[in-house]
């Protein structure tokens, strides 16, 4: 276990948000976190700990005002804005809570768009996606828009575009806050399966103790602060 | 695919905005046909008079006067004139006595008879000769009452070579169809320059109470007179010493002065065309602006998504822009087609009597097409930048 790849590590992260004048708001005062491949772990905590500017911070959305961040080896508080986007889409895949998917788009574009972003050739994209949609059970599916799939079927064609372009690690931001119990746990299945199956490393955010206690490891968050 | 099925998003908004853009498209294709129609037409009057140097009789107001006349012996001393090549004396009027109790307003130039020597070797420079589209020019052994006439008047009174062409109560054989120039000659009738003499008299009284009393002599009477200058010489030298011996009797319109006063009366018409087209596509260009900006706010959310899952900046500018310019395009094709079709039959409808008055130019109309693209892409610049440079967070905190 111990010989396992560092994915992500971040050491003393601090975020300060100054909302205005006199209310400067401190997100992250020092946090540290390590996640290795093949991790299935949650970030829990109280509303306001913190959890989503770590979040938006690990998937290089938000840059922390000191601590250091690496990614799958490359240090990321030295990069530039312009390359952030491209490690964004090699190296980071997002689930969101509220799925997220382009509605113009049917669920096969949703999971191509990635594959774009990623830089594969169209042929390749296609393939994968195909793989990727036929994996969570989707094949009967492609065609359709989000609006017509339900809450669960668009759950799993945003997975399918967070795995897309193979990446070092998915941030799940409550994956299924959005989503009845038996849907719920239809999902955490899903992601539990793909990192036991394919060894995918997840980092789930979430505030719901079911989901948290599914992971292997917890990583709990108080006042900006490991707690 | 995508930048369509945004667009239908949308449908009545997307539609107002193409709208905006049909109605400056469609005023910039018929005016801009409107001004190449008048252009051609400035440009072969251009031609004519930088090919010849034009006199005519002091006081008149220039082609088709009818007040004054030149008499054969002035012109005959012009030819003496040093570098003076040819004198051809012309008469110019219209084919049908203006009617002053019912005036037509005429758009185009009005069908004029025009009569020349047949039996000189005056040539305008620039225009020796006309194209035929049948038949030929009255030449020096045409007779009198034949003529050759302009496709105008061809199509408008159904006439053929060999036909006759009454004009002012004169029975004319038709010998020759001028091919279409889009200029003044379509709306010409070509003859010798007797019989014009003898008609401008009787339109008259004064000239014909003249005439009759023998104080007129036919060949005194020339409404114009074009002079050529020999090869070597110099126009403007040889107009300046006709001006000097006989600046009292007649105007002296040198080539180059005409050209330079067609350039700037031309330049004028076209600058007043354009720029009210012009206007009318602002207009739309904001129209654009507007549904960009208002559809990049509806959309945040998404541009969000895209970039967290690594869209470039740039593509996401990039696409923005297209989806401006693609409606820029839907709207210039639907204007331009409009405008074609607008401006198609309003020819037809005038053809008949000279008076067409668009000149619809396929490369003008890829230009229109062109330039709509490129009026939606500017309109689009500026909301994709503000998209592209959308703070990630911010976009996804509305998640």
């Amino acid at each position: 276990m111990e010989d396992k790849k560092i994915v992500v590590k971040a050491t003393g992260l601090k975020k300060t948000y100054k909302m205005s004048k006199h209310n400067i708001v401190q997100a992250l005062c020092g946090v540290d976190i390590e996640v290795k491949k093949g991790d299935f772990s949650a970030i829990i905590g109280p509303s306001g700990c913190g959890k989503s500017t770590l979040m938006h911070i690990l998937g290089l959305l938000d840059r922390p005002d000191e601590g250091t961040l690496e990614i799958d080896g490359v240090d990321m508080t030295k990069l530039k804005e312009k390359q952030a986007y491209k490690m964004r889409a090699k190296k980071i895949g997002f689930i969101f809570q509220g799925f997220n998917l382009i509605p113009t788009l049917t669920a096969m574009e949703n999971v191509l768009l990635a594959g774009k972003y990623g830089g594969m050739k169209i042929a390749a994209r296609k393939e994968r996606a195909e793989e990727l949609l036929k994996l969570l059970g989707l094949e009967e599916r492609t065609n359709h828009k989000p609006n017509e799939l339900s809450g669960g079927q668009q759950q799993r064609v945003a997975i399918a575009r967070a795995l897309m372009n193979d990446p070092a690690i998915i941030l799940a931001d409550e994956p299924t806050g959005e989503l009845d119990s038996k849907t719920s746990l239809e999902i955490m299945d899903i992601l539990k399966k793909l990192n036991r199956e394919e060894n995918m490393t997840f980092l789930i955010v979430t505030h719901n103790m079911e989901v948290a206690n599914d992971c292997k490891k917890i990583i709990r968050l108080k006042d900006g602060r490991n707690a | 695919m995508e930048i369509f099925r945004n667009m239908w998003r949308r449908k009545f908004r997307t539609f107002l905005t193409i709208f905006g853009i049909v109605i400056g498209i469609f005023a910039f294709t018929v005016m801009g046909s409107m001004a190449l129609k008048l252009n051609k037409m400035i440009d072969g009057g251009k031609k004519y008079v930088t090919g010849q140097i034009t006199i005519s009789p002091k006081g008149s107001s220039g082609y088709g006067a009818a007040t004054g006349t030149l008499p054969i012996d002035t012109l005959n001393k012009i030819s003496k004139i040093d570098g003076v090549d040819q004198v051809g004396a012309l008469v110019s009027l219209p084919v049908e006595e203006p009617n002053l109790d019912n005036p037509s307003i005429n758009m185009g130039e009005p069908p004029s008879i025009y009569g020349a020597d047949n039996k000189s070797d005056f040539k305008n420079k620039n225009w020796e000769t006309m194209a035929m589209k049948s038949g030929q020019m009255p030449d020096k052994n045409s007779a009198d009452n034949e003529i050759a006439i302009g496709i105008n008047i061809a199509t408008d009174k159904k006439l053929g070579v060999n036909d006759t062409y009454k004009i002012r109560g004169r029975d004319f054989k038709v010998v020759g169809i001028v091919e279409k120039t889009m200029t003044g000659p379509d709306s010409y009738v070509f003859m010798a320059i007797n019989p014009a003499r003898e008609m401008l008299i009787e339109s008259n009284p004064f000239m014909k109470s003249l005439y009759a009393s023998g104080k007129l002599k036919l060949e005194d009477v020339n409404s114009m007179a074009g002079v050529t200058w020999k090869d070597g010489a110099d126009s403007q030298k040889v107009s300046a010493t006709i001006k000097d011996q006989f600046g009292k009797d007649v105007t002296v319109m040198s080539p180059v002065k005409m050209g330079e006063l067609i350039d700037k009366a031309s330049a004028t018409m076209n600058a007043i065309i354009l720029g009210s087209a012009l206007l009318a596509l602002i207009v739309g260009l904001f129209s654009i602006v507007n549904t960009m900006v208002m559809s990049i706010s509806e959309r945040t959310k998404e541009i969000g998504i895209k970039k967290a899952i690594g869209a470039s900046p740039s593509l996401i500018a990039v696409e923005y822009t297209l989806e401006a310019g693609i409606i820029g395009l839907v709207g210039g094709a639907i204007g331009m087609g409009l405008g074609v079709l607008a401006a198609d039959i309003i020819n037809n409808k005038m053809a008949s009597k000279g008076a067409e008055i668009f000149l619809i130019q396929p490369n003008f109309l890829i230009l229109v097409i062109m330039f709509s693209f490129v009026v939606g892409i500017i309109a689009g610049v500026i909301p994709a930048i503000r998209a592209s440079k959308l703070n990630v967070v911010d976009a996804v905190r509305e998640l």
